[in-house]
């Protein structure tokens, strides 16, 4: 049986992939391949925060789980959107000294908070949220 | 399991952990610099005092002083669990115990050494004490956490047996000291050194390069093997068991050897291609960790080839490692502080504080100082080369060290002119 830890680390597991696509080819210099894997990094960062904040998050509070962690993950997640925002402008102007520096300041934000939420929070929510947790899964797979 | 460790709050103050890291640049000077004045050979005299001094202001005086502020910025990130503020206090007692030490042997001094041990006992002791703490807390139950906790109980065994020969050395006991030494090396390097890189690259080598994770047989029984390996070692030493010390050796070697071949091929297969000073390091160290244990295990035809292997496993292996480490650790601090102090706009990327020319010139000379020291075997005179790339290396850091700091605060400074 898959567990939420599973299930969302295998998530992260697959921004990253698209976070290396779009840097290989920035560095490559093929700006039409990395405007188009930069969007769909974007797209599946947005969309794993929003199972984590609209879905994943609102079952941990339900469940009487642990504020403060949400709280630090929502904050890490506002600045991991900072640091996107700033990286779509240098795909604007192809700046690839720019990009190659956001990118690399990323990388280490979301691999650290990635490292937070699989081994802390991903396991509490397994324990806490071990009822129902199937459907839970099916909710977040439907977003 | 307590949740309240996940809190950016425990995220200490960027001063806790780069006080520790300016300090480290000033040892290896400080070690060139005895080196040099002392005419040292390691290769025809292996436990001169003048090389007991070089090799303590580089393990304890650099890198001490870089696990002990590395530990206390990771650990919280690393297994959910800050460590205590005691911790900080390490560094006064570290340093003074530290050119205690160094002067201790230089000049034949019984009071240095005395007063060596007091210090070094009690920044020791802050620091085991503070990462127990730390760890025995932690959420996180994961195998990086068991690698630091054996690390930090080998640490615990290498400074008694530490003070243990400094004690001797101060008061000429008659004492066992060739393997007394012989275990309190294995112990700092082959426990301390190598289970802490052990933990921390379970962690942050798939996290830097995006490179799969260690596999599962590796990351839950090298850890526990290399401590039982080392604690035979202990056994075997004490009851002078020749054959069981010789297999606890080999054990270590083949451990060690096995650790740095599967690191290489996950980098080599690493996701993310774009090649770094801080993966240049890495790769130098785990090639330099092979070299060591190649070395180590050919010492049977050669004594020189044992203290070449130590030097490798200090120069090459941990020293690289922690290079590698300080180029991206320090950059990512500086963006974290400012960016989290509310600035958004006019944060420099991590590329822009400290330029990657430079970490990339200091990875080309630590290389060269490397192959320096290989030569040095054939021809001797050839360790002036090591000494002066030393020097260089700690010149080289201090500027890396000191433009990081000063883009912090020039930034700082820029912002608050702005909102005034």
């Amino acid at each position: 049986m898959s567990t939420l830890a599973d299930y969302m680390s295998t998530d992260h597991k697959s921004c990253d992939e698209a976070f290396a696509l779009a840097e290989d080819a920035v560095y490559a210099g093929d700006w039409v391949t990395a405007e188009s894997a930069f969007n769909a990094f974007g797209k599946d960062m947005a969309r794993h925060f929003r199972r984590e904040e609209d879905v994943l998050f609102p079952a941990i509070m339900n469940a009487n789980g642990p504020q403060g962690p949400v709280q630090v993950m929502r904050m890490e997640h506002a600045q991991i959107n900072e640091l996107i925002e700033q990286m779509a402008a240098s795909v604007v102007t192809r700046n690839a000294k720019s990009y190659g520096g956001l990118s690399e300041t990323l990388l280490i934000v979301m691999q650290q908070h990635n490292l937070k939420e699989e081994q802390i929070l991903y396991p509490i929510a397994d324990r806490i949220l071990a009822v129902g947790r199937e459907a839970l899964i099916d909710r977040l797979k439907a977003v | 399991m307590s949740t309240a460790a996940l809190s950016t709050e425990q995220a200490p103050a960027i001063s806790v952990p780069l006080r520790f890291f300016v300090i480290a640049p000033l040892f290896l000077i400080l070690a060139a610099f005895i080196l040099a004045t002392n005419s040292v050979n390691p290769f025809a005299d292996a436990h001169s005092p003048a090389l007991l001094a070089a090799t303590h202001c580089i393990t304890l005086g650099f890198m001490a002083f870089i696990m002990f502020g590395a530990m206390q910025q990771i650990l919280p990130v690393m297994i959910g669990s800050p460590m205590p503020g005691m911790a900080r206090f390490s560094l006064l007692p570290l340093l003074t115990g530290t050119l205690s030490l160094a002067g201790g042997f230089v000049l034949t001094n019984p009071a240095l050494l005395n007063l060596a041990c007091v210090l070094l006992g009690l920044a020791f002791l802050l620091f085991i004490a503070a990462s127990l703490i730390s760890l025995i807390r932690a959420p996180a139950k994961n195998a990086s956490r068991v690698a630091i906790l054996l690390s930090v109980l080998t640490l615990a065994m290498a400074v008694t047996l530490g003070i243990w020969l400094a004690r001797g050395y101060a008061t000429g006991l008659p004492l066992d000291y060739p393997n007394i030494a012989s275990l309190h090396i294995k112990m700092a390097l082959g426990g301390w050194v190598m289970l802490l890189i052990v933990g921390v690259s379970y962690q942050v080598v798939p996290m830097f390069q995006l490179t799969a994770n260690y596999p599962k047989w590796l990351s839950d029984n090298l850890a526990p093997t290399l401590f039982i390996a080392l604690l035979l070692s202990l056994a075997s030493t004490l009851s002078d068991a020749t054959t069981l010390q010789a297999l606890a050796e080999g054990v270590l070697c083949a451990l060690a050897g096995c650790f740095a071949f599967v690191t290489l091929r996950l980098q080599s297969r690493r996701r993310r291609r774009v090649a770094d000073a801080t993966l240049n390091f890495f790769r130098l160290g785990m090639i330099a960790l092979l070299c060591a244990a190649g070395f180590l295990l050919s010492a049977f035809f050669s004594g020189q080839l044992r203290t070449l292997s130590l030097i490798i496993f200090i120069l090459g292996f941990a020293l690289s490692v922690m290079l590698g480490m300080l180029y991206k650790i320090v950059p990512f601090l500086v963006w974290f502080h400012l960016f989290r102090g509310g600035m958004k706009k006019g944060v420099p990327n991590m590329k822009e504080i400290i330029p990657e020319s430079l970490m990339r010139g200091h990875f080309w000379l630590h290389a060269a100082t490397l192959l320096a020291l290989l030569s040095a075997l054939f021809r001797h005179q050839f360790i002036w080369l090591v000494m002066t790339g030393l020097l260089l290396q700690g010149i080289l850091l201090c500027i890396a060290l000191y433009t990081a700091i000063a883009v912090y605060r020039r930034t700082r400074r820029n912002a608050e002119e702005v909102l005034s």
